[in-house]
């Protein structure tokens, strides 16, 4: 047998094994595994599944992992919002997923899809354990009182609230349109208006450690965007920027409210040499801030920009802006749909700050089913007073 | 014996050397005793061979004559024999450099062509697996530095220790940072009209 033949019988006889061995761990159900606690609002009550594909790639496997969950609320309050906690066990604690479904509006006995696509990477050699690869689990459920179910370790109980009153702040704005008759608003709203409008698409990158200096750092000003309403303003700001790389921002904010706040999260927007705006998102920080008092919020780390094409966006311009505030009894301040409106007079930027979860997806209703379509959900959504 | 029956020639030139066994001995030398002619045959023998030993005798001391500078012959000696050893240690080190550099060629043809394998075949992860091996063997296990979350068109990666989790999402999603540490897409599911978010967390 040459050796071409043999490393050929080698690879041959690895894949076989592995394929035997995914094929069993698939049957014992050692991939994948969903945990909901006992008292959990919701459970789940069925799961279809594509068929899951084993792929070699170098002494690695690939595995792709497709499932979709039917959930039941079994709780007695409306559900809002969903957190599910993905962990793979080859990468736990360095990295983890989450699912959030926000946006919902499930009663008590009914059910909704979640479905979890996901990709795992691990060595041919890697130890095996008893349990399960990935770990599916409930971590946060957000009812429509605002209260929330769950151990809540990734932090998403904010994230649902933000959500929430989003959704709650535009189906306000929505029916208020409805109901006054503004169906070119409307439709300019919802059909965004704009010609050959689509979501500016980014691509993202999270960098930790030193880093070697390939270009020349520059100190680059943030500009801050105000909302005229927002008890918190940001001041003024900085950040090392280097090609498509920020490092370091930092902004001083103020807060003018008479409350004590305990978080804020600002929102991030790029500028890059075409003068387009990017939302780049918005980041929590937890941070004390008294009445009338000022403090700064700083990131470490770096982020590095490329277009949805991978092409390194060059940053041209930093602006950043108050997204949402918490105080420290728990109350949640969003920017209004008028804030937003004063904020810029670029259309683009507005529609974009002004795009919610909810907003997105009642849009794609809108445009399914038309005003009736849109009408009959507002009204299904809507709590009753 | 008598005359008529004359030793053989042979047993006359052992006899006249003293070679012959005892009783052919005996008998021969009655014989000889009593022979003219062999007894003449045998004085013949033995002056033959008396005139032989004496030229051996002369021809030896002529040889050592030949060699007489001693001191001259072992000076000519060691010189051949140290240009012996000198062209022998040249011709020895003209092959060995050549080996060398042989092996050399070959090493380093090997060692680029594994390394071209290596890359062309082995994942970045596996290198970054085995490069953590290699650091936690000898105890110099750093921080994380470099990437820790990533976007690509259809999903956010996650990498550590060799393995990578990514949360897959369609082309149109719209990805975003949520945290420092987090990036998020989202995206309507064609499916069920729902809005749903996926994040993925690094450290």
């Amino acid at each position: 047998m040459c050796m071409a033949n043999k490393l050929f019988f080698i690879r041959g006889l690895s894949l076989a094994l592995l394929l035997a061995n995914a094929a069993s761990a698939a049957e014992n159900g050692k991939w994948l595994d969903f945990q909901f606690p006992h008292d959990s609002p919701v459970l789940l009550v069925g799961f279809s599944e594509s068929p899951m594909t084993v792929t070699p790639r170098g002494s690695s496997v690939v595995l792709d992992l497709h499932k979709s969950l039917t959930l039941r609320n079994v709780g007695t309050k409306p559900i809002c919002g969903l957190t599910l906690r993905v962990e793979a066990q080859d990468l736990t604690p360095y990295g983890k997923g989450s699912v959030i479904k926000p946006s919902l509006f499930v009663l008590p006995g009914e059910e909704f899809p979640v479905k979890v696509d996901m990709r795992l990477m691990r060595p041919i050699a890697a130890a095996k354990t008893e349990s399960a690869m990935v770990q599916v689990t409930l971590d946060c459920v957000l009812f429509s009182d605002l209260k929330a179910y769950g151990p809540d370790k990734l932090n998403t109980h904010r994230t649902l609230l933000v959500y929430e009153l989003e959704a709650r702040r535009d189906r306000q704005y929505l029916a208020r349109m409805l109901d006054n008759g503004q169906l070119p608003e409307l439709r300019e709203e919802l059909n965004f208006g704009i010609q050959d409008y689509g979501p500016r698409q980014l691509g993202l990158e999270l960098l930790r450690g030193p880093r070697t200096a390939t270009l020349r750092e520059q100190p680059l000003t943030v500009s801050p965007m105000t909302f005229p309403k927002a008890p918190v303003q940001p001041l003024r700001g900085a950040a090392q920027v280097a090609g498509n790389e920020v490092r370091a921002p930092r902004v001083e904010v103020l807060n003018t409210s008479k409350m004590r706040v305990a978080s804020v999260a600002m929102g991030w927007i790029v500028r890059d040499d075409n003068g387009e705006d990017f939302v780049a998102g918005a980041v929590t920080s937890p941070v004390a801030i008294g009445p009338v008092q000022t403090s700064a919020i700083s990131e470490s780390g770096t982020l590095r920009f490329s277009r949805s094409s991978g092409q390194p966006m060059v940053i041209d311009r930093l602006m950043t802006f108050v997204n949402d505030v918490q105080f420290s009894d728990g109350t949640l301040w969003i920017p209004s749909r008028s804030d937003i409106d004063s904020a810029t007079q670029d259309p683009v930027l507005r529609r974009e700050l002004a795009t919610s979860p909810e907003e997105q997806r009642l849009a794609t209703i809108y445009r399914r089913d038309g005003t009736a379509g849109l009408k009959k959900e507002l009204k299904r959504v809507t709590l009753p007073n | 014996m008598n005359t008529a029956s004359h030793p053989a020639p042979e047993i006359l030139s052992l006899f006249s050397c003293g070679d012959l066994p005892f009783f052919l001995r005996l008998r021969t030398g009655r014989h000889v005793r009593e022979c003219a002619v062999c007894e003449q045959q045998v004085t013949a023998l033995r002056s033959a061979k008396s005139e032989l030993r004496r030229e051996a005798s002369a021809q030896i001391l002529t040889g050592f004559e030949a060699i007489a500078d001693w001191h001259s012959l072992e000076g000519d000696m060691l010189g051949n024999i140290r240009v012996g050893v000198a062209a022998s240690r040249c011709i020895e080190t003209v092959g060995r450099s050549r080996k060398l550099g042989t092996r050399l060629v070959w090493a380093v043809s090997m060692t680029a062509l594994f390394f071209a394998g290596w890359m062309a075949r082995v994942p970045t992860e596996d290198n970054q697996r085995i490069a953590a091996a290699l650091r936690h063997a000898v105890g110099l296990d750093q921080p994380l530095i470099g990437t820790i979350v990533r976007s690509t068109p259809d999903g956010i990666t996650v990498r550590s220790q060799g393995s990578a989790l990514t949360i897959l999402h369609p082309e149109s999603a719209v990805i975003s940072m949520s945290s420092p540490s987090s990036v998020t897409a989202r995206y309507v599911d064609d499916d069920s009209g729902q809005v749903t978010i996926t994040n993925v967390y690094g450290q």
